[in-house]
């Protein structure tokens, strides 16, 4: 291998040399490494190694490695996320991620992963196992080593460009997932240009990269951080669920009300109805009572029962005489008794 | 006319009709005005109950 120093924020090396590892020490350093740092050695590590010089007249000279301390690597890369979150921080994108809403209805998923992940598969199966209608679309990408980075990037470019073609969010949201396969080397998911990608993404991103350990920045910046890709799959279903529940929530709250807007109206109704009938018969009454009353009153004038007591009515010419100086001698007068009629002549 | 209107109306009339202020010759034709009022506002709220059931049920 070869050991290289580099200028502080830049490139350019400024101190170089090569270093070997006999098969049978790496044998005992390299899973020692990998297992304490989560990742095999590889390039662009910061390392600290106790070395021994060596020089060959053919191969020239070389650092034998006898001793590697990952703790110092791990410390490094953890000074580096730490840089990366405080650049992220200061780019004002941390928690753009988390200002989004995953949409009530989130059915159409793009979905981050690589097509022959045993946790892709399994993702797919639960959600179209689900009672509910989720349409996913894979963007294929390598999920470990050093193209982790460049590929999902352009996986999410690659989402990105099929909603500005059809000039809508075409996706509820990006689910990227890695589950099965080698122990986890997440290194790759620590990186600055992929957590700006996924910080900006204007759709809401969960991730499911499955690993105990800390957070990746990745997960750090996406919407929704589970698990595993069954987790994530778990989430989509269970905000359906949560979704639906509102929708018939709302709808027995609905039929309540309803419910009680009708007894209210039908009582109301009843009310008017049944004044109305006693109201008519009331008035019928009072009419009733009052033609009584001007019938007795009639009666008691009627003449008939003025002749039936012994008075008798004089008419002159159909008119009633009340007056005896208005007939002269002579004058036919015409008397009505209780029976019969008088004709007479006056005097 | 709305629900709201034909309730109106009938309570109009039985107002009317307790203040005494309809004559024997219009009693009858009120009456009967206020009788398709109700069954009016009854057929309304009959009707929005089943629609309202239909939707519902049609989730």
């Amino acid at each position: 291998m070869e050991l290289i120093q580099k200028e502080e924020h830049s490139n350019t090396p400024i101190a170089r040399a090569s270093a070997k590892c006999w098969q049978s020490t790496w044998g005992m350093l390299g899973p020692y490494f990998e297992r304490t740092t989560g990742q095999p050695l590889h390039a662009g590590l910061k390392v600290r190694l106790q070395v021994y010089p060596q020089f060959h007249e053919a191969y020239g000279f070389s650092w034998i490695i006898t001793d590697i301390d990952p703790t110092f690597t791990l410390g490094d890369m953890a000074r580096r996320r730490q840089e990366i979150i405080r650049q992220l921080k200061e780019e004002g994108v941390f928690d753009l991620q988390k200002e989004l809403t995953l949409p009530l209805f989130s059915l159409n998923i793009a979905v981050i992963s690589s097509q022959s992940a045993a946790g892709y598969g399994d993702f797919v199966n639960q959600l179209s196992d689900s009672p509910y209608d989720f349409h996913t679309q894979l963007f294929p990408a390598i999920m470990q080593g050093e193209q982790v980075e460049e590929s999902i990037v352009n996986a999410l470019n690659a989402i990105y460009n099929v909603c500005a073609d059809q000039q809508t969010l075409a996706f509820d949201c990006v689910v990227i997932i890695r589950g099965g396969g080698a122990t986890a080397d997440l290194s790759g998911f620590d990186a600055l240009k992929l957590a700006e990608n996924v910080a900006q993404f204007p759709i809401p991103i969960i991730t499911g990269i499955g690993h105990d350990r800390d957070e990746s920045i990745l997960d750090m910046v996406s919407h929704t951080r589970v698990k595993t890709p069954t987790a994530a799959a778990q989430l989509l279903i269970s905000h359906m669920d949560s979704t639906s529940q509102r929708i018939d929530t709302c709808g027995e709250r609905i039929n309540t009300f309803f419910s009680l807007l009708k007894t209210r109206e039908e009582a109301r109704i009843e009310k008017i109805a049944s004044y109305l009938s006693p109201l008519v018969f009331h008035l019928l009454e009072r009419e009733q009572h009052k033609l009584e009353m001007l019938e007795q009153r009639a009666k008691a004038l009627d003449p008939a029962l003025l002749l039936k007591r012994g008075y008798s009515i004089t008419l002159h010419n159909g008119h009633l005489l009340r007056n005896a100086a208005e007939v002269e001698p002579g004058t036919e007068l015409e008397t009505r008794l209780e029976q019969g009629t008088i004709i007479s002549i006056v005097k | 006319m709305t629900y709201e209107e034909s309730l109106k109306q009938l309570e109009d009339i039985v107002r009317q009709m307790e203040a005494g202020n309809y004559s024997i010759d219009q009693l009858a034709e009120k009456l009967t005005q206020a009788q398709q009022l109700i069954t009016q506002c009854k057929e309304k709220l009959y009707k929005t109950d089943s629609e309202i059931k239909k939707i519902l049920e049609k989730r």
